[in-house]
């Protein structure tokens, strides 16, 4: 099977020996959502744009849809589609105008050109903004601009730069929307980079994080969370004090990690809460210890983030991450 | 990319209107004045006259020259990496971009012209001969457009384009026939002149739109596209480098 990226050692190092990548693997399937996390200076900027051609890698090798970026970068243009991180569109000409220039620069004949470029207005919501200055476009419109242009030539993979940066959560929402149809509609496959945890929660079929120029985990969001194993069970019991006897119990439990009480709350670790919750009921209710409440806390996406490319956090700042942190361990997905 | 200059221009007219402003002083000051005291040869034509061709010239130097602005801001903006992106030759871009600028240059003529024939300014009224000037001024500005894509490649920001940008006009204008014949300059600045592509494409036009001599157009049009050739080909091979 040809994956949509299928990257192998990408270095680079840009002058004064400042190494941008150091070692990137990715691959990604056709047809996925793809996300890139990482934190400002990872590198997910350098990695799109080697491999959206634009400059060669120090070392390493990169394929799009079995295409090599270096030596045949010209094939590959022919099937991206890149939107740049900075507004990539001429404000003092209409979006119709725009797309207009763009599909001539593409080279699109003639006769479809009209017809392309009014269904991508169409598809993008554009259709009645055709015809006013980009100028006048609030920055949601810019950027629907954006993705019709590098939709005209209808590319397998389209390649987005932090799309939804600076715009306000309706905005994103809807720039989201039109994304998600073009992947039902032509099948393109997305690789985009973020800083919106929720956004790639949300909308991805694969998530990597990448950190000091390397990939430190790749997975679907699921698993990312999974990979923490540091799900939490609370159960709040009345003013009765559970024995040692049962505390080994529940800690004998196949999923329980660990096993905390805090006045009169036990806080039970485990990998999966909803498998692992009926266990350590069935042991409070044999032990007759009545239940009051009973609350499951599963990680996020941030805690994710947190977990493989945090390097600060502020000290104190409680969140399900701290524990996790300390208990999860080592043991983590590479 | 020359339509999208047209389409441009078309929603903000204003720039057009301001460029015009320095070629119109030149001739109606400094060409009125000097006209009036005769202080260069001019083989027996009006000095104005005489200069109307080095003032368009000079007029298509600044847009040309000037040119590589658009695309330091283009460089800050997205729009180049997208165009590197896209699957078009880089020639293409490149010499898209550079003609491009002459749609540009060719407005500024064509408002200067008018100015001209106001102040007295006698064209001789020959329409192929006027077609062919403004092919040969198109042409030129391509060559010029190029050379500052070179520039803009290379120094990357506005501030350091600006202060390159002027240096490279001011000596292209005054080490060329534009105001006044090769003849009268010292001898360095002589040897700058012959290899000045701006004294070929003055020779030319003057020839075209004035004196009617046109003894050395063909070597004119030679130097001319000699030189747009290895502006292109250079631009082609520098362009890549301003988006790292």
């Amino acid at each position: 099977m040809t994956f949509a990226i299928d990257a192998k050692g990408l270095e680079k190092v840009y002058k004064g020996n400042v190494a941008a990548l150091a070692g990137v693997d990715l691959e990604v399937k056709a047809g996925d959502i793809f996300a890139l996390l990482g934190p400002n200076g990872a590198g997910k900027t350098t990695l799109m744009r080697i491999l959206t051609t634009q400059f060669k890698p120090t070392s390493g090798e990169a394929h799009i849809f079995g295409l090599d970026v270096v030596r045949e970068g010209g094939e590959v243009r022919k099937v991206i589609g890149y939107v740049p991180q900075e507004t990539s569109v001429w404000s003092d000409i209409n979006g119709y105008e725009n797309l207009l220039i763009y599909a001539k620069i593409y080279g699109l004949p003639s006769r479809s050109r009209k017809e392309v470029i009014y269904d991508m207005l169409e598809s993008m919501g554009l259709r009645a903004a055709a015809e006013q200055l980009v100028k006048t476009y609030s920055g949601g419109m810019i950027r629907k601009l954006e993705i019709a242009c590098a939709m005209l030539i209808r590319p397998k993979i389209l390649f987005l730069d932090e799309p939804t940066l600076g715009l306000d959560p309706a905005a994103r929402i809807a720039v989201w929307k039109k994304l998600a149809s073009l992947k039902m509609e032509f099948g393109t496959t997305v690789f985009f980079s973020t800083h919106y945890m929720e956004e790639a929660n949300a909308y991805s079929d694969e998530v990597a994080i990448i950190n000091m120029g390397k990939m430190v985990t790749s997975g679907t969001a699921e698993e990312l969370k999974h990979s923490l194993r540091g799900e939490l069970i609370k159960v709040s019991v009345s003013d009765h004090h559970v024995d040692e006897h049962t505390l080994g119990l529940i800690r004998g439990l196949k999923q329980v990690n660990s096993v905390v009480v805090t006045d009169a709350t036990l806080i039970v670790t485990v990998e999966d809460a909803e498998t692992a919750l009926p266990g350590v009921m069935d042991v409070l209710r044999s032990a007759e210890i009545p239940v009051v409440r009973i609350a499951t806390t599963k990680p996020t996406l941030d805690d994710v983030f947190l977990r493989y490319a945090g390097t600060t956090r502020a000290p104190g700042a409680a969140s399900t991450t701290e524990r996790v942190e300390e208990e999860a361990g080592g043991d983590h997905r590479e | 990319m020359m339509e999208l200059e047209l389409r441009r221009l078309r929603n903000d007219r204003t720039e057009v209107y301001t460029r015009a402003v320095q070629p119109v002083l030149w001739l109606a000051v400094f060409g009125l004045v000097f006209s009036e005291i005769h202080a260069i040869p001019t083989n027996g034509i009006p000095y104005i006259d005489y200069i109307t061709p080095g003032v368009m010239l000079q007029s298509v130097l600044f847009v040309a020259v000037l040119y590589g602005l658009t695309l330091v801001w283009e460089r800050d903006t997205g729009i180049l990496k997208k165009l590197l992106v896209a699957p078009a030759s880089r020639y293409a871009i490149v010499i898209g971009r550079s003609m491009s600028s002459g749609v540009r240059a060719i407005i500024q003529v064509l408002i200067v012209i008018p100015v001209a024939l106001l102040l007295g300014v006698s064209f001789i009224p020959n329409p192929a001969y006027f077609v062919v000037a403004l092919a040969i001024l198109f042409v030129i500005s391509g060559g010029f457009a190029a050379l500052s894509i070179i520039v803009a490649s290379l120094l990357k920001t506005r501030e350091r384009f600006m202060g390159i940008g002027q240096a490279l006009i001011l000596p292209l204008f005054f080490a060329s026939n534009a105001l006044y014949p090769i003849a009268l300059m010292p001898h360095a600045l002589q040897v700058v002149a012959v290899f000045n592509p701006l004294t070929y494409a003055v020779d030319a036009v003057r020839g075209l739109m004035i004196t009617g001599n046109l003894a050395l157009l063909p070597l004119d049009v030679a130097v001319i596209a000699l030189f747009d050739i290895l502006m292109f080909a250079a631009a082609s091979l520098s362009f890549r480098k301003i988006i790292e």
